[in-house]
């Protein structure tokens, strides 16, 4: 009776006494604080001399053929903290209490501790004659048993511990148990409730940097501002911004933070795109990467301009499928990025893609309207200056009649004094000059200026024109043509004037020489971007302190008979034309003059040929007169070709004459066509076409004047 | 001789220039500075029996709308031409309007003259009542 009283009593404290613990510790969620302050209450609410908790490490416990540690996390006391500081750990299933009540899930006592064989004396605890070991349980997912860990609870007394205390004990185990795994997965929450903040403070940083830099506008601007806000915002060590160059093989540091950045820009620091930097990296691959340990990561490039860098992170610039560069983030920590990073600094690439590219897109809209505005003003410019010219010239025309009225007038002055007489004529003279050089300057002035119309031309034929209505000398005069020789991109009348001015110079460059002689040579440039016209005379050459000013309007070396207008038009119409022009002197005397024009290189639209036709072609044996002739024949129709037109022309449909002819005039032959009642179906084709030419040669009762066709498209026009 | 001809050009020193030349070559003239005015003078002239030998007109003048028009000369030659289908006409031109040219030539203009030398159009004149006075 008495025994069961004791035996009642000591049940109800021990279950007051887990209601107590339970009650102090279910509240505590950080796991160290917990752990201390159960120890404590334990030892408190039960009059143990030691308590302590050991948990199994999670490292262990992953390899299954190794049950793990049990490590001690909290003891009371001294000896608790001795113990702990010494890393004091026991095997799971291993001999000790806490081995076997871990390895077992189940209580186990020690009520004599010298004679039991599981105890593991321990020095630290010298007086303990009783101890229990209770396993910390606790549900898993699957509705299993799983063991966190241990309690171990010692008494200075000898048999403290009986199976019934078995019972109570647990519970209250159990409850540490549970209080143990709320608190882990609480700081578990914690953790990712963290990772959670850091990822919207991360985007947070993005959405700032976008904002900063979408409304900077100037590029410049834009990119330095930007890697101060990213290193500002994000709080790193060192930003920099890559911009892949026109040829998309370098990624060039086109801004980079603080000295460094600016050293390194002033070295035009510059990586391969898809090279082994990580920069080249992540234009190559278009993707982010991160690299924490720096000194090993392979793709990262030791820079000596960073050396406190321990994480780096590359990533890509990117606008819709164009990789327009990429941007390096990095970091004086290690291990400063994580995969999580990735997707919010790569969302602030992405706006700073954004802002680059919009202010690049402005710059070139800047650009273009500057250039239009240019154009504009050019034109305007133009417009007036030839206005000016053309009510110049007109002005000027009456003076020529006024001074010849005049001049004969003169002559009919009676008893006039002879000496006034003379003075009157040669002040006539003076004017009737001046207003002729007037009037011819106006067409020099006019002509260059007037709208280029290029169309694909065989340059040889040009300069051949050219030669033949200038009238130089067929003798005087040799052409040296490339095989093959490819169109250039001309308008004909200008380029045919351009000639007719180097022609002219090199005639009276040659004046007076005893050899007399032009040499041209039209051949593509060593590129294949040009074809070049090379103009030799064998006259005394350009002396070498005027090499640069025969380009300059109104200089001349030739006497007031000139206005120094010539090779000026000839730079000015070349320049139109996209072309070149240079002068030089040959090593044997002699000016050398090239002009340059840029290959046609666009593709001959489709020529709609008739098939049946007889058609006479009187022309010279040249590269042209041949082009004719194979396509008119390759079309089906018959060709007959002659140098002078003293075939019949009664049998062809049609005439085609070539204006420029080396040995006999056009215009002797168009008389004989319309003597021959044939003029009416003949054309005259010219590189050049001028009024007067143009009139006279209708009123010999050509069908029609038209510029030559050089493309058989061309051709096809005039002879359907 | 005395062949009467009408000179028509906005150009008041180029017309008065013009004129004075053909004067002393002999012949009778008559000017205008528009196209209106010239087209009055020719019917006029018709209207009196007293019709027009030669017609010399520039190109580039205002129309008879009075607007400046780079074919008002064009337009003036269609209507000498409906009204004498015989009439001579020589057209002033510039150095570089082929385009126009021929298309004076085309509409029935007898010749042209690039503006320059006037010794030179009085020969042209000469040779157009020349080769008339031979077919007569």
């Amino acid at each position: 009776m008495e025994n069961n009283t004791r035996l009642a009593e000591r049940r109800a404290t021990l279950l007051q006494a887990a209601a107590q613990v339970s009650h102090n510790i279910t509240s505590i969620l950080d796991l160290e604080q917990l752990l201390n302050q159960a120890v404590d209450i334990i030892c408190d609410a039960y009059g143990f001399y030691y308590a302590g908790v050991f948990l199994i490490d999670e490292v262990g416990s992953q390899d299954r053929s190794d049950n793990g540690w049990a490590v001690l996390r909290a003891g009371r006391g001294e000896a608790g903290a001795t113990m702990i500081a010494e890393e004091h750990k026991l095997k799971v299933g291993g001999l000790s209490m806490i081995g076997a009540a871990t390895g077992q899930r189940r209580a186990l006592i020690a009520l004599d501790v010298g004679e039991e064989p599981v105890h593991f004396k321990n020095p630290h605890l010298p007086d303990t004659r009783s101890e229990m070991a209770l396993p910390l349980l606790v549900g898993d997912a699957d509705g299993g048993v799983r063991v966190i860990g241990a309690l171990t609870v010692q008494s200075t007394e000898e048999a403290a511990f009986s199976d019934d205390d078995i019972t109570s004990l647990q519970a209250m185990a159990d409850q540490l148990a549970i209080a143990i795994h709320n608190a882990r997965l609480h700081a578990q929450n914690q953790s990712l409730l963290a990772q959670a903040q850091r990822r919207a403070r991360l985007l947070e940083a993005a959405a700032q940097v976008g904002y900063d830099v979408t409304s900077i506008l100037d590029l410049d601007e834009l990119l330095s501002k930007a890697v101060d806000i990213i290193c500002d915002v994000y709080g790193f060590y060192y930003a920099g911004v890559f911009l892949i160059d026109e040829t998309k093989e370098w990624a060039v540091l086109r801004t980079g933070r603080g000295e460094a950045g600016a050293a390194m820009v002033a070295q035009e620091h510059r990586l391969k795109v898809g090279g082994q930097s990580m920069i080249g990296a992540a234009t190559g691959r278009r993707q982010a990467l991160i690299a924490l340990d720096v000194g090993e990561e392979p793709v990262h490039f030791k820079n000596p301009h960073l050396p406190d860098t321990r994480s780096e992170m590359a990533l890509p610039l990117l606008v819709g499928n164009e990789t327009i560069g990429a941007l390096t983030v990095q970091s004086t920590k290690e291990a400063a990025f994580n995969d999580d990073d990735i997707t919010s600094l790569q969302t602030m690439a992405d706006q700073l893609a954004v802002a680059i590219n919009n202010a690049r897109l402005l710059k070139e809209l800047e650009a273009a309207h500057a250039e239009l505005v240019r154009t504009k003003t050019f034109e305007a410019i133009a417009t007036a200056t030839i206005e000016a010219i053309h009510w110049i010239g007109n002005k000027a025309l009456p003076i020529s009649s006024g001074v010849d009225r005049l001049q004969n007038d003169l002559e009919r002055l009676p008893q006039a004094d002879p000496d006034l007489l003379e003075s009157m004529r040669e002040d006539l003279t003076l004017i009737a000059d001046s207003a002729r050089l007037i009037v011819s300057v106006q067409e020099h002035l006019i002509g260059p200026a007037r709208e280029e119309k290029p169309r694909p031309a065989m340059l040889d034929d040009v300069v051949k024109d050219a030669a033949v209505t200038l009238g130089v000398p067929a003798d005087t005069i040799s052409y040296t043509v490339a095989p093959d020789l490819p169109l250039a991109l001309a308008d004909t009348t200008q380029l045919r004037r351009a000639l007719g001015y180097v022609l002219r110079n090199g005639l009276e460059a040659m004046e007076g020489a005893d050899e007399q002689q032009i040499a041209v040579e039209v051949a593509p440039t060593e590129d294949g971007r040009f074809v070049a016209v090379r103009i030799a005379d064998s006259g005394a050459g350009i002396p070498e302190e005027d090499l640069d000013k025969i380009w300059a309007a109104f200089y001349t070396t030739k006497g007031a008979k000139h206005a120094g207008l010539g090779l000026s038009a000839t730079l000015q119409i070349l320049q139109q034309m996209d072309g070149q022009v240079s002068a030089a002197n040959a090593p044997d005397g002699g000016a050398v003059f090239e002009l340059l024009l840029p290959v046609f290189d666009g593709s001959l639209s489709p020529a709609e040929l008739p098939a049946d036709k007889s058609i006479l072609l009187i022309d010279d044996g040249d590269g042209w007169s041949r082009f004719v002739e194979t396509t008119l024949r390759n079309a089906g129709n018959t060709v007959v070709r002659s140098a002078d037109g003293e075939v019949d022309p009664a049998i062809f449909d049609l005439v085609l004459l070539d204006d420029a002819l080396e040995t006999t005039g056009s215009t002797e032959v168009l008389k004989e066509l319309k003597a021959a009642g044939a003029s009416d179906k003949t054309t005259v084709v010219a590189s050049s076409l001028r009024v007067e030419r143009t009139m006279k040669l209708m009123q010999l009762g050509a069908q029609d004047v038209l510029l030559k066709p050089y493309t058989p498209a061309a051709l096809a026009e005039i002879v359907r | 001789m005395d062949e009467k001809i009408l000179l028509v050009d906005d150009e008041r020193l180029v017309l008065r220039s013009i004129e004075k030349t053909l004067l002393r070559a002999g012949f009778d003239i008559e000017t205008a500075q528009d196209t209106s005015t010239g087209l009055s003078l020719f019917e006029a002239a018709l209207t009196d029996g007293k019709p027009f030998d030669v017609a010399i007109l520039d190109l580039h003048m205002p129309n008879l709308k009075g607007q400046h028009d780079p074919n008002a000369g064009l337009e003036l030659l269609s209507r000498l031409l409906e009204m004498d289908t015989a009439l001579p006409i020589v057209v002033l031109t510039a150095f570089d309007e082929v385009g126009r040219a021929k298309e004076a030539v085309a509409r029935g203009a007898r010749t042209y003259f690039v503006k320059g030398r006037e010794a030179e159009l009085v020969e042209i004149v000469n040779d157009i009542i020349n080769e008339r006075n031979e077919g007569v």
